[in-house]
């Protein structure tokens, strides 16, 4: 089927509209509809992903309007993955959503065109398209934010929203700048063009500025970070969760895809102050967003925080144009991925039934959730970089990458990044198991927000959440992330090997 | 040497690995969870034992799993070397596991299960050390090693006990962060992308450029270093006597801190070899920094009143032997600083398991408070004793005989300096260890001399301060101060007195002696001492100490090293 790219994109659209009209009809119906949607999206992308793996990229015109003028849909290896990866962890969020969730159709509604404007960025060939999915994406996540029930979120969507805005904004005009300056939008073309007009033309120079600046603020680059924190934090759980795991995931593909298939790597030679760029603020992200992590005592902003740092990562694996790096940067948003949203939802699950997202409300927490303190742990140490885990992997790959490029400050703040990680999380870990569990029940902390809000001083550790039941869903959905993420690390190899021809045509 | 595809290797590894979930659901039931903890132990020993004699007579057996990052294959290889390290803490570790026994039920300590799982997932962290077929793989359990130590460093849960857990992790992982980008360095080093050991030193790195491996040189032995306890990054290891004594003992003495000896043993005989390190000028490098520990643990070790962390500072300095002997890089040095390994360990465990003995029955740590505690327990403080004498390189005990071969190999490689450093902390090792010995067997509570070297403020007193009125002036032309020397005696008399209970007429004065309360009962030297539990693992470690120094070549540890070494260097010792 050489349409499957565009059903792919089609198909959470008319999921979407699906769960805000049948919202008219029935309350509570979105659940049911967006895991419909999904169960038939997520085999089609493992067909898309196998064809593009063994044959090569899959290419469709859309309409049938060719280049200059039409859209193509491309997909190859790294699009592949991308999209398996935004249909399986949507999926798997759906799960946990069942009982923690907001459980409005509008709601589901908003999650599946969060999913269309995903796929579509990963399969999109086309510059404006992106452009387009971005928004969309964009759109749909500051209403994700802002669903919560407190006031919290609103503010966090707005902040997201204008903050947001002003990347995509830079995006789109970087998109105009080499629009004039080729006369194309389709990405190979485009790519032609640009080495027509020469890597050193200030229009292309700014027009690769003005791209990467504003893929920087999606994906949340120090310093252009700070809608981060507060949005993760704000957010319903459900969708920190969502968010972190995928948004700023697919906004590192698409840095990936603009600056090796759009302006391929030798404007990076060309221009070496634009690789010098990249590694500073790779490097600055990975040291920064450790110490600001640390600094942290709600454990959400301390994740964001995480986020940003690893996300230097993956910037300085684009940044040093090595096989190595690129395949280390894949494995690296994947794996990332499946942590941070297991990390994520581990805290709502946490929060559902103890009331607390602070740091120091975990204390003793693997005395009273058990198996949930062994999957943070898990999940903690996989970040750090312990061994088989997928975070290691990653890491390993990069820094291979970066110590053949001979990129000397980039390779060991990568090394250093291990203990910066340490730094924050083994203290989260000590406090779970190793501290005693503050006094206090479900009961107390009602009785504590009571008090809060009667404002007698309140001192039970909490932030006010009302603690809910746990379902098993919610379990299993952070247990599954944590063992994938041990999985994960064991079958990057093949999964490299996979990737190998994919990142050959991107260097070439 | 032929290579035997075989599934032993790991099988020892995971005998103790698949344990952990069973320990985890015996939570209700000790003697249950304790016997999965021994099942694991004899199961685990039986194995290595079983590829001792193929290894002896030139065979490695691998177990591989296919690629885990391009290039490197996750394979596990019982060759010399590996087997040595995985025979001694096998064998330790059963004899730990009774004695943990009888330690946790005599404290009636807290939070047993963590604690016996914890111990489970080390081994097969350590067993994977021993196993590694190369830098990756070594690298993998090294940090698990990390991981599973830290709860038992941890147990205690009071914020001493937290803290030195802290800056255990951050050293471990610190120097797990060294080795990473040293692995990284050699892998891109050797050109063909390898760094699977090899006897004698990886080919591909002869040709690298120095500088570079030098810098990965360099990152290795740090990185393994941390956990070999190597001055100036050994700070962690007096912090980590605050587990229990189980812990310090195997793990700190024996495990933990022998996994970092291994490492630099691996890097210096199978990544670079012992010819491209001499080549590189950064064997004499780590050579000096080892003779600097030896000689500055053992001063440290003399002022350390609790036992534990004296004994910690003598493994710091113990460990340097070995790290001497590896870095000289002459054969004879190599083979001492090989056969030190398991010698230390018995040697350093028996000393162990009396110190928690001695906590265990009389809750007593500080040497201070030991005077006479040979009465009341008469085995240990002989066990000590005889092991104390071995540290110390006495005949007849293990540490003679590796501390023998040291000394020759230093010798003839003309590195007199060294040999000179080993000789002084000989002599320290008799100045820590012999007070002890003395105040259990010589003294009895209450009629205790000061032990200055512990009591003494540094850079010493000034007599003349001593005085009661603390006037602090010296005099110096040794004349009378204003005031009348009758009445200085008299006052210091009864200042002497309230400072301190049971002693004689001594100078000093700010003394806090906590003496401990009544005199020590006498009991048999039949076992009436303490639980069979803590004496047999004693009594056995003991036992091993003398057997492997009076009998070594009967000792299977000294075959293996000598395989090891005539594999490496071609030169049978």
């Amino acid at each position: 089927m050489n349409e499957l790219p565009a059903l792919l994109v089609a198909l959470p659209i008319v999921g979407s509209v699906l769960a805000f009209l049948a919202g008219l009809v029935r309350s509570k119906s979105g659940w049911a509809i967006a895991v419909a949607t999904l169960a038939v999206q997520l085999p089609g992308a493992a067909i898309l992903a196998e064809r593009a793996f063994t044959d090569g990229p899959v290419s469709y015109v859309v309409g049938g309007f060719t280049a200059p003028y039409g859209i193509e849909l491309v997909v190859d290896g790294l699009s592949a993955t991308m999209v398996v990866l935004v249909s399986v962890v949507s999926l798997g969020i759906l799960a946990y959503a069942r009982v923690a969730g907001p459980r409005s159709n509008p709601f589901y509604a908003t999650y599946l065109l969060l999913v269309t404007g995903l796929t579509g960025v990963s399969v999109t060939g086309d510059v404006f398209n992106m452009y387009v999915f971005l928004e969309i994406l964009g759109l749909a996540a500051y209403a994700l934010v802002a669903s919560g029930e407190r006031g919290e979120s609103a503010v966090a969507g707005l902040k997201y929203l204008i903050v947001g805005t002003v990347g995509a904004s830079l995006f789109l005009l970087g998109v105009g700048y080499a629009f004039v300056a080729t006369g194309t939008l389709n990405m190979a073309d485009m790519s032609a063009e640009l080495a027509a007009v020469g890597y050193t033309s200030p229009l292309v120079q700014t027009a690769f500025g003005l791209l990467v600046v504003g893929l920087f603020v999606k994906v949340a680059v120090f310093p252009l970070h700070t809608w981060q924190p507060t949005a993760y934090a704000g957010a319903p759980d459900t969708v920190s969760g969502l968010v972190a795991a995928l948004v700023s995931t697919v906004a590192a593909y698409a840095l990936v895809r603009i600056v090796y298939t759009v302006f391929t790597v030798e404007f990076l030679v060309a221009n070496p102050l634009a690789r010098q760029l990249l590694v500073a603020a790779a490097v600055v992200s990975i040291v920064v967003g450790s110490a600001l992590a640390v600094a942290q005592t709600d454990l959400k902003r301390m994740l964001a925080y995480s986020s940003v740092s690893q996300f230097g990562l993956v910037v300085g694996a684009v940044a040093v144009t090595t096989e190595t790096a690129l395949t280390g940067a894949a494995i690296h948003l994947v794996g990332h991925a499946v942590m941070k949203g297991g990390l994520f939802l581990a805290v709502g699950l946490v929060a559902a039934s103890t009331g607390t997202r602070l740091i120091a409300g975990y204390d003793g927490l693997a005395h009273r959730l058990p198996g949930t303190a062994r999957a943070v742990a898990v999940l903690a140490l996989a970040m750090v970089g312990v061994p088989p885990a997928v975070g290691f992997v990653g890491k390993w790959y990069v820094a291979l990458g970066a110590v053949e490029a001979q990129s000397w400050p980039l390779a060991i703040v990568i090394f250093a990044s291990t203990l910066l990680t340490l730094a924050y999380f083994a203290r989260l870990v000590e406090r779970m198991y190793f501290r005693e569990p503050p006094d206090w029940t479900a009961d107390t902390v009602e009785a504590a927000d009571a008090e809060a809000e009667a404002g007698d001083p309140v001192d039970v550790v909490t932030d006010g959440a009302k603690p809910q039941g746990v379902s098993l869903g919610m379990r299993a959905t952070v247990v599954t992330a944590a063992v994938l993420a041990v999985l994960l690390g064991l079958g990057a190899f093949e999964y490299g090997q996979l990737i190998e021809p994919t990142v050959e045509r991107l260097l070439s | 040497m032929t290579e035997i595809a075989s599934l032993r290797p790991l099988a020892a590894v995971l005998a103790s690995a698949l344990v952990i979930v069973p320990i985890l659901a015996s939570r209700g039931r000790p003697n249950l969870r304790e016997s999965w903890t021994f099942l694991a132990a004899v199961t685990k020993l039986g194995i290595v034992a079983s590829m001792v004699p193929g290894v002896l007579a030139g065979d490695v057996y691998v177990t591989d799993f296919g690629t885990f990052v391009p290039g490197v294959r996750f394979a596990l290889r019982a060759d010399p070397l590996g087997v040595l390290f995985a025979l001694l803490a096998s064998l330790l570790w059963l004899v730990t596991s009774f004695y943990s026994v009888g330690y946790m039920r005599g404290l009636d300590e807290h939070a047993q299960t963590r604690y016996f799982a914890a111990f489970a997932g080390s081994l097969a962290s350590a067993i994977g050390i021993a196993f590694a077929a190369n830098l990756v793989v070594i690298f993998v359990f090294y940090e698990l090693l990390t991981v599973a130590t830290y709860p038992l460093v941890t147990h205690d849960e009071t914020d001493e006990a937290r803290a030195a857990g802290r800056k255990y992790l951050a050293y471990t992982f610190g120097g797990g962060v060294a080795v990473l980008a040293g692995t990284v360095l050699v892998f891109w080093l050797t050109g063909s992308g390898t760094t699977a050991f090899a006897a004698g030193g990886i080919d591909g790195l002869s040709g690298a450029d120095p500088v570079l491996a030098r810098a990965a040189f360099g990152l290795l032995a740090a990185g393994f270093g941390v956990k070999a306890a190597l001055m100036p990054l050994h700070s962690w290891l007096p912090d980590a006597m605050v587990a229990p004594t189980p812990v310090s003992g195997l793990l700190h003495a024996v495990a933990v801190v022998k996994s970092g000896v291994f490492g630099i043993a691996r890097v210096v005989l199978d990544v670079f070899g012992p010819d491209l390190v001499a080549e590189l000028g950064v064997g004499t490098a780590l050579a000096a920094v080892a003779a600097f520990t030896l000689v500055a643990a053992s001063v440290i070790a003399l002022r350390q009143d609790n036992l534990k962390r004296r004994l910690a500072y003598s493994t710091v300095s113990q460990l340097s032997y070995i790290v001497l002997g590896l870095a000289v890089l002459h054969p004879t040095a190599l083979l001492g600083g090989l056969l030190h390994i398991p010698a230390h360990a018995f040697m350093k465990l028996t000393l162990f398991f009396c110190a928690g003995a001695i906590h265990v029955e009389t809750h007593t740590d500080d040497i201070s408070e030991m005077a006479g505690i040979g009465k009341r327990m008469p085995l240990t403080m002989g066990a000590f004793t005889v092991a104390a004498a071995g540290m110390a390189g006495i005949p007849l005990v293990a540490g003679f005989v590796s501390k023998l071969f040291l000394l020759v190999g230093t010798v003839t490689a003309g590195d007199v300096v060294f040999t000179a450093a080993l000789l002084v902390s000989g002599v320290l090792n008799i100045a820590y260890f012999w007070p002890i010995v003395y105040t259990a067997f010589f003294e009895s509570q209450g009629e205790s001399d000061d032990k200055p070297l512990l009591e003494g403020p540094f850079g010493g007193r000034f007599a003349a301060l001593s005085s009661p009125d603390k006037s602090g002036k010296a005099v110096t032309d040794g004349g009378e101060r204003g005031g009348d020397r009758g009445d200085d005696h008299a006052t210091h008399a009864e200042d002497s007195h309230e400072n301190h209970d049971d002693h004689g007429e001594s100078d000093h004065d700010d003394h806090d002696h906590h003496g401990h309360g009544g005199p020590w009962e006498r009991r048999a030297p039949t076992g009436a001492e303490s639980t069979w539990f803590m004496l047999g693992p004693i009594c056995f470690a003991a036992l091993g100490s003398i057997a492997l120094g009076v009998v070594p070549d009967a000792a299977v540890f000294l075959d293996v090293v000598r395989l090891v070494v005539e594999n490496v260097t071609g030169v049978v010792v």
